[in-house]
C-alpha cells in the first residue's frame, strides 16, 4: 500500500473553538459523527490516504484546538504545511469575523506563502444560518481561497472539501515535491551558453 | 591529389556496363582497410540522408549568427585509427525549402551557391569553416579525441582521395572537410562535387605573411593566378568582387591598468585588522576579465578595381571604413574575489573531522582532573533530577579551563592570532568593549539589540531572510558567517574556523553562565522562519533572559511576593499563554529555588495564607465578570510563559505526537500529554479566584464552552448558564484536569520551560557541532551576503541581465534552502552562478575603464565619451553571451 504513495503532505486546520474542526476531520478520517466530541488540547493528528486521480496521497492532518489560549503555540505546528482548512461556524458570524485573525496568523507563522488555503463554512445542517454562502464567497475570493459548505454531521462536501484542497495542492507546482527540478536546468544552462566559435584569426586565403 | 579514383571507378562501373565482359567478376568485398573506410563514409553520408540535392532559400542577412546549428557526429575507423565524421548544418524553418529533389543535371550545390553570396559574409560567430567559406551545410573528418593529427602529406592525400571518391560514389553534394596538420592549426582541405562541378577547398597557413601578400593587389594576384590557369585563358576574368576585414586585436591586458580595488583583505593580511573589514564581503576580478578587444573594421562586397591598396599606397584607412564592429572576449574562468570565497567556504561542507580532529589533541582532555569535573558537572546539570546548581563553580571552573586552553594554544601557535581573534571578537560582540555598566544602558536604550549600523528594517532586502532561511542581516549569526568566511580564506582555513567556532561557544557559555544577554539577536522566541543555528541562539537568549527574570523576581520578590511573581519582571510577560509540550520535564524543579532559609519561611507562610483562600497570582480583572458562586471579581491569573522552541525541537514533539498514531487512546494520551499548561494555567486560576469552579475557569479559558440561555423562569426572564454539552461528557479531560489542579500560583508550579536544562542542551549541540556542520548551518547566511553584495554592487552598474539573474539565483536558493536537508550539490551551482553574475559585473566595469568611462578626470573627453556611450550600453547587454558585435556604425563613412 505504501509503494504507490506520491507523497505525504501536511494539512491543517484552524478556525475558532467550537466550529466542529474535530467533527469535520472525524467525518473524513472515520466517517463517524460524534455531537459529543471532547474540546480538543493542544493539537491531534490523523492519518488518512486519499486517492487523486489516480494519484495516492498520504494525509497527515493536524487538528488544533481554538481557544486562545491555546494559540500561542499551536502556529508552531503550521510548519511545513502545504495546506490548510480555515472552518467557521455557518450559525455564529463571531467565528466569521475572526476569521481575519486567522489569516494573518497563518501569513506569520507558516514557512511556505504558497500553501493552498481552503475557507469551510460548516454546520449547514443547521437551520438558524447567520451567514449566507455568498458572503463566504466573497471572503474567499477576496483572499484566494478555496471555498465550500459543508456539515460534519450530514457529511454533506466534508469528502469532497479534503479532495479538492489535495488536488489543488498537487497542481501547484514545487509545492509537494521536494525540491523544482526544471528552474535549476534552466539556470544552469543559461550560463553555460556562449561558449562557442572558434579564434583564429591568422589564415590567409 | 585523386589517386586511385579511376580504379575503383572502373571496378564499379563494370555491373552497370553491358558492353563489359560477362564473365568479369564484380567485386564489392572491401578487401583493404582503405576500401573499408571509403564505404563505411559512404554508409554515414547515407545514413544522414546526405545524397542528392536540395533547394533551399538563400541565406538571409546574419542568418549564419542567429540561425540556431544542428550537429551529429559518428566515429569512423581507418584501420585502427579512429575518426569523427560531424556533419554541421545550419537549421532552417520552412519544412518545403528543404524538399528534395532528384538529382537534376544542373543543380548547383548548394555551397557553391553559398559561397558567392555576399550576405553573411564575416560572421561574428560561426564555425571557423563557414567564417571562411560561408557554406551552411558541411561535413567534416577530423581525428578522434586522443589520436594524433594527420601531418604527413601521403596520409593527408590518402584521406582526400577517400573523401572524393564517396562523394562521387555517393552523389554527396555536401562539401565534405578533412582536418590536416595539428588541431591548433584549425586546417582543413576539402571538397564538394557536383554535378559537372568539382570544388576544392585549400588552405594555406603562414607563420608569417610574405611581403607581397600582405595587401589586396597581392592577395588578387594569388587568386587570379589561382583562377585562370585552369579557365580559358583568352576571355579575360569576369571583375572580382572583394570583401575586406580588418581585425585589430587589442590583447594586452596587462599592459592597461586594471581597475580592481584593493581587496580590503590586503589591509588584514598586514595586519592592520580593524572590525569592520570582517562584515564585508570582497568583490571583483583579480585579473581582467576582459582578455581581448577586437576592433574589425570592413568594407564590404566592394569590386575589384574600386579600392587601391598595394604595398606603397592603401585607400583602406580604418578610419573611412563603413562598417565597424567589435567584439570582446572574456577571460576563461576570471579569478574572481566573492566567487572564490564562496566557493572555500562551500568546500568545507565536506570535511568530516571534529573541531577537536581539526585543532590537534584536545587541550581540555589534557587537563585530566579538570576535564572530569567539568563533564560531572555538566551532567549533572542535565540530569532530571539536579536540583540546586552550583552555577558558581561550574562557571569558574569553565573559566579556569578556558584560560588554560588559551595558554595552551599560545604555546602551539594557535591557528588563529590572537590578534584576528580578538578583532573578531570585538566585532561579533560589540557590547564587550563597553564597561559593564554602561552595558545596562545599552540594554535598556536596545530592547532588541542589532547590529552597528541599522539597516532599514521595512526594506525588501532586509527581509531576504525571509526568503533563504538565513538571519537578519544586523544579527550575530549573520555576522558569524561572514567571519567564518573571512577566517577560512585568509586566516588559516579550517583550522582557523575550528578555533573562531571554539571560542565562539565558549563566549556563550561565558554569557549564559554570567547572566549576560547575546548582543545582537532579536528577543522573543526563536524566529522559525530563520536558519536552526540562529533559532538556537535565539533559544539561548531566551533562557537567560527567563534566568534573568527569575533571579532577580528572587531579589525584588522577597518583599512583595504575592503580588509580584517573577515571570511578570521579563518583558515578555505580557504575552499570555502556555506550553503544554513540556510534558518531559519530570523533575522536581520549582519556579523559586528555596535555597535559603529565609525564603523557606516566606513560602510557608503563604501556603498557609492561601489555605485561608487568600487570592495569589492575580494580573487582573476579567472584564466585569464576577465568580458564579461568590460575588468576587473573576481574576485573570499570572501564568506561565510558553516555552520557546526551536524547529528541531518541535519537529520531534510533532514526531512523538504523531507517533501515537489516531487510535482513540492515542488521542487521549496526546491530549494528556499536553494537557499540563492546561493544568498549570487551571492551577494559576484556582489561586487567584478562590472558591472558583469550573465554569468559572471556562469562561475564562473557552468562553465558547459557557452556553447562556435566557429562561423563562416564574414570569421573569432569566439568564442561566451551563457548561457546553462538550464539556459535560463524563472524564473529559477538562474536568479530569480540574479535579487534579491545586490551587497554587505560576511562580510556586513546576516550570514548564526548563530554561537550565533548555540552554545546557543548546550549548551542548552548538559544541558538538563539527566545522562542516558550522559551515551548513551559515551557508544561508553566506549566500544571503553575497547575493546582497552582488545587488550593491550591480546598482552601481545598473545591468539589467544581471538583476534579472539575480532574481531566479534567489528564488532557486529560496527552493533549496527550504528543503530541510538542502542538496548542497545544487547549492554549488547557486554558488557558480552567483561568480557567473559577480564576472558579468567585473567584465562590465573592465570596459568601463577601457572606454575610459568610469574616470571621469579628463574632462577634454567629456564630449567623446558621450557619444561612445550609448553603444557601449549595448555591449554592457552582450556580455552575456560571447562575441557580440557591439556597436556597427555605417555612418561612420564621413
Amino acid at each position: 500500500m505504501t509503494e504507490d504513495i506520491l507523497t505525504t503532505l501536511k494539512i491543517l486546520i484552524i478556525g475558532e473553538s467550537g466550529v466542529g474542526k474535530s467533527s469535520l476531520l472525524l467525518r473524513f478520517t472515520d466517517d463517524t459523527f460524534d455531537p459529543e466530541i471532547g474540546a480538543t488540547i493542544g493539537v491531534d493528528f490523523k492519518v488518512k490516504t486519499l486517492a487523486v486521480d489516480g494519484n495516492r496521497a498520504k494525509l497527515a492532518i493536524w487538528d488544533t484546538a481554538g481557544q486562545e489560549r491555546f494559540r500561542t503555540l499551536t502556529p508552531s505546528y503550521y510548519r511545513g504545511a502545504q495546506g490548510v482548512i480555515l472552518v467557521y461556524d455557518v450559525t455564529r458570524r463571531e467565528t466569521f469575523a475572526k476569521l481575519d485573525n486567522w489569516l494573518n496568523e497563518l501569513d506569520t507563522y507558516c514557512t511556505r506563502n504558497d500553501l493552498v488555503k481552503m475557507l469551510v463554512g460548516n454546520k449547514i445542517d443547521k437551520e438558524d444560518h447567520e451567514l449566507e454562502r455568498e458572503e463566504g464567497l466573497k471572503f474567499a475570493r477576496k483572499h484566494s481561497m478555496l471555498f465550500i459548505e459543508a456539515s460534519a454531521k450530514t457529511r454533506d462536501g466534508v469528502q469532497c472539501a479534503f479532495e479538492e484542497l489535495v488536488e489543488k495542492i498537487l497542481q501547484t507546482p514545487g509545492l509537494w515535491e521536494s525540491v523544482n527540478k526544471t528552474r535549476g536546468v534552466a539556470l544552469s544552462e543559461l550560463s553555460e551558453t556562449g561558449q562557442g566559435g572558434c579564434g583564429a584569426y591568422c589564415s590567409l586565403l | 591529389m585523386h589517386l586511385d579514383r579511376s580504379k575503383q571507378r572502373a571496378r564499379m562501373a563494370a555491373d552497370s556496363d553491358p558492353e563489359s565482359e560477362v564473365f568479369e567478376i564484380t567485386d564489392f568485398t572491401t578487401a583493404s582497410e582503405w576500401e573499408r573506410f571509403i564505404s563505411r563514409v559512404e554508409e554515414v553520408l547515407n545514413d544522414w540522408k546526405l545524397i542528392g540535392s536540395r533547394v533551399r532559400k538563400p541565406l538571409q542577412k546574419g542568418e549564419i549568427t542567429s540561425g540556431s546549428w544542428e550537429e551529429h557526429t559518428q566515429e569512423i575507423n581507418f584501420a585502427d585509427f579512429r575518426f569523427s565524421i560531424t556533419h554541421h548544418c545550419l537549421k532552417q524553418e520552412s519544412a518545403e525549402s528543404q524538399s528534395r529533389e532528384g538529382a537534376g543535371e544542373d543543380v548547383c550545390p548548394l555551397a557553391l551557391q553559398d559561397l558567392l553570396c555576399v550576405n553573411n559574409d564575416f560572421p561574428p560567430r560561426a564555425h571557423c569553416l563557414v567564417r571562411w567559406f560561408g557554406v551552411r551545410e558541411f561535413l567534416v573528418i577530423s581525428p578522434g579525441a586522443h589520436c594524433e593529427a594527420v601531418v604527413s602529406e601521403s596520409k593527408c592525400n590518402l584521406l582526400l582521395s577517400s573523401v572524393s571518391i564517396a562523394l562521387a560514389n555517393t552523389g554527396c553534394l555536401v562539401p565534405l572537410f578533412v582536418q590536416i596538420q595539428q588541431k591548433w592549426r584549425k586546417m582543413y582541405a576539402g571538397e564538394c562535387q557536383g554535378p559537372g562541378v568539382h570544388t576544392d577547398f585549400e588552405m594555406v597557413h603562414l607563420r608569417k605573411a610574405p611581403g607581397q601578400h600582405t595587401h589586396l593587389s597581392g592577395l588578387l594576384d594569388i587568386f587570379k593566378n589561382k583562377m585562370s590557369c585552369p579557365l580559358t585563358p583568352l576571355t579575360p576574368l569576369p571583375p572580382i568582387s572583394i570583401s575586406i576585414r580588418f581585425t585589430f586585436v587589442l590583447q594586452d591586458g596587462q599592459q592597461c591598468s586594471w581597475p580592481q580595488q584593493p581587496p580590503d583583505f590586503y589591509a588584514l593580511l598586514a595586519g592592520e585588522v580593524g572590525g569592520v573589514e570582517f562584515g564585508r564581503l570582497p568583490f571583483g576580478a583579480c585579473e581582467d576579465p576582459i582578455s581581448e578587444l577586437h576592433l574589425a573594421t570592413t568594407w564590404p562586397n566592394l569590386t575589384e578595381g574600386i579600392v587601391v591598396d598595394n604595398d606603397v599606397y592603401s585607400d583602406l584607412d580604418p578610419l573611412q571604413a563603413p562598417h565597424w564592429s567589435v567584439r570582446v572576449r572574456k577571460a576563461d574562468n576570471p579569478q574572481c574575489l566573492l566567487g572564490e570565497f564562496l566557493m572555500e567556504f562551500f568546500k568545507l561542507c565536506c570535511r568530516k573531522e571534529s573541531t577537536e580532529e581539526v585543532l590537534g589533541r584536545n587541550p581540555v582532555e589534557e587537563e585530566g582532573t579538570e576535564n572530569s569535573d567539568i563533564t560531572q558537572a555538566l551532567s549533572k546539570l542535565t540530569e532530571p533530577a539536579a536540583v540546586p546548581i552550583h552555577k558558581l563553580s561550574v562557571s569558574s571552573m569553565v573559566h579556569s579551563a578556558r584560560r588554560r586552553m588559551r595558554r595552551h594554544r599560545r604555546a602551539e601557535e594557535s591557528p588563529l592570532n590572537s590578534h584576528v581573534l580578538n578583532s573578531i571578537l570585538l566585532y561579533l560582540f560589540p557590547d564587550a568593549a563597553l564597561d559593564k555598566s554602561d552595558l545596562s544602558d545599552v540594554k535598556s536604550t536596545q530592547p532588541s539589540p542589532g547590529g552597528t549600523t541599522e539597516p532599514d528594517r521595512e526594506s525588501e532586502d532586509y527581509h531576504l531572510y525571509n526568503q533563504l532561511k538565513s538571519a537578519p542581516s544586523d544579527s550575530l549569526t549573520y555576522r558569524l558567517a561572514l567571519c567564518v568566511c573571512v577566517v577560512n580564506f585568509h586566516h588559516g582555513g579550517v583550522r582557523a574556523v575550528a578555533h573562531l567556532w571554539q571560542e565562539f561557544v565558549l563566549e556563550m557559555r561565558y554569557r549564559w553562565e554570567n547572566n549576560c544577554l547575546i548582543y545582537g539577536l532579536a528577543g522573543g522566541a526563536p524566529d522559525l522562519r530563520c536558519c536552526l543555528l540562529h533559532q538556537k541562539l535565539q533559544m539561548l537568549n531566551c533562557c537567560i533572559e527567563r534566568k534573568r527574570a527569575r533571579d532577580d523576581g528572587r531579589k525584588s520578590g522577597a518583599s512583595d511576593r504575592s503580588r509580584l511573581g517573577p515571570e511578570s519582571a521579563g518583558p515578555a510577560e505580557v504575552s499570555p499563554g502556555k506550553s503544554w509540550d513540556s510534558w518531559s520535564d519530570s523533575e522536581e524543579e520549582f519556579f523559586e529555588c528555596l535555597s535559603d532559609t529565609e525564603e523557606m519561611k516566606d513560602t510557608e507562610s503563604e501556603k498557609k495564607a492561601a489555605n485561608k483562600s487568600r487570592a495569589e497570582g492575580r494580573l487582573q480583572p476579567h472584564g466585569k465578570l464576577t465568580l458564579l458562586k461568590s460575588p468576587e471579581p473573576l481574576y485573570i491569573p499570572v501564568t506561565q510563559e510558553p516555552a520557546p522552541m526551536t524547529e528541531d525541537l518541535l519537529e520531534e514533539q510533532s514526531e512523538v505526537l504523531a507517533k501515537l498514531g489516531t487510535s482513540a487512546e492515542g488521542a487521549h494520551l496526546r491530549a494528556r500529554m499536553q494537557s499540563a499548561c492546561l493544568l498549570s494555567d487551571m492551577e494559576s486560576f484556582k489561586a487567584a479566584n478562590p472558591g472558583c469552579c469550573l465554569e468559572d475557569f471556562v469562561r475564562w479559558y473557552s468562553p465558547r464552552d459557557y452556553v447562556e440561555e435566557e429562561v423563562d423562569e416564574v414570569g421573569q426572564t432569566v439568564i442561566r448558564g451551563d457548561l457546553s454539552a462538550r464539556m459535560k461528557i463524563p472524564g473529559n479531560m477538562w474536568v479530569e484536569a480540574w479535579e487534579t489542579a491545586k490551587a497554587t500560583p505560576a511562580r510556586r508550579q513546576k516550570r514548564l520551560f526548563d530554561d537550565t536544562k533548555e540552554a545546557e542542551k543548546v550549548l551542548h549541540y552548538l559544541s558538538q557541532q563539527k566545522p562542516s556542520d558550522l559551515t551548513r548551518h551559515l551557508m544561508p547566511c553566506v549566500l544571503h551576503a553575497a547575493l546582497l553584495k552582488i545587488k550593491e554592487e550591480e546598482e552601481s552598474e545598473d545591468i539589467a541581465s544581471v538583476r534579472k539573474a539575480l532574481q531566479q539565483v534567489t528564488a532557486h536558493a529560496s527552493k533549496l534552502l527550504h528543503h530541510p536537508n538542502p542538496d548542497f550539490k545544487k547549492l554549488e551551482d547557486v554558488i557558480v552562478q552567483m561568480s557567473a553574475e559577480e564576472a558579468v559585473i567585473a567584465r562590465a566595469r573592465s570596459l568601463k575603464a577601457k572606454f575610459g568611462i568610469a574616470g571621469g578626470e579628463r574632462e577634454e573627453d567629456a564630449d567623446e565619451l558621450q557619444s561612445i556611450k550609448s553603444p557601449l550600453q549595448v555591449e554592457l547587454r552582450c556580455t552575456l553571451d560571447d562575441y557580440l558585435p557591439v556597436f556597427q556604425s555605417p555612418t561612420l563613412d564621413v
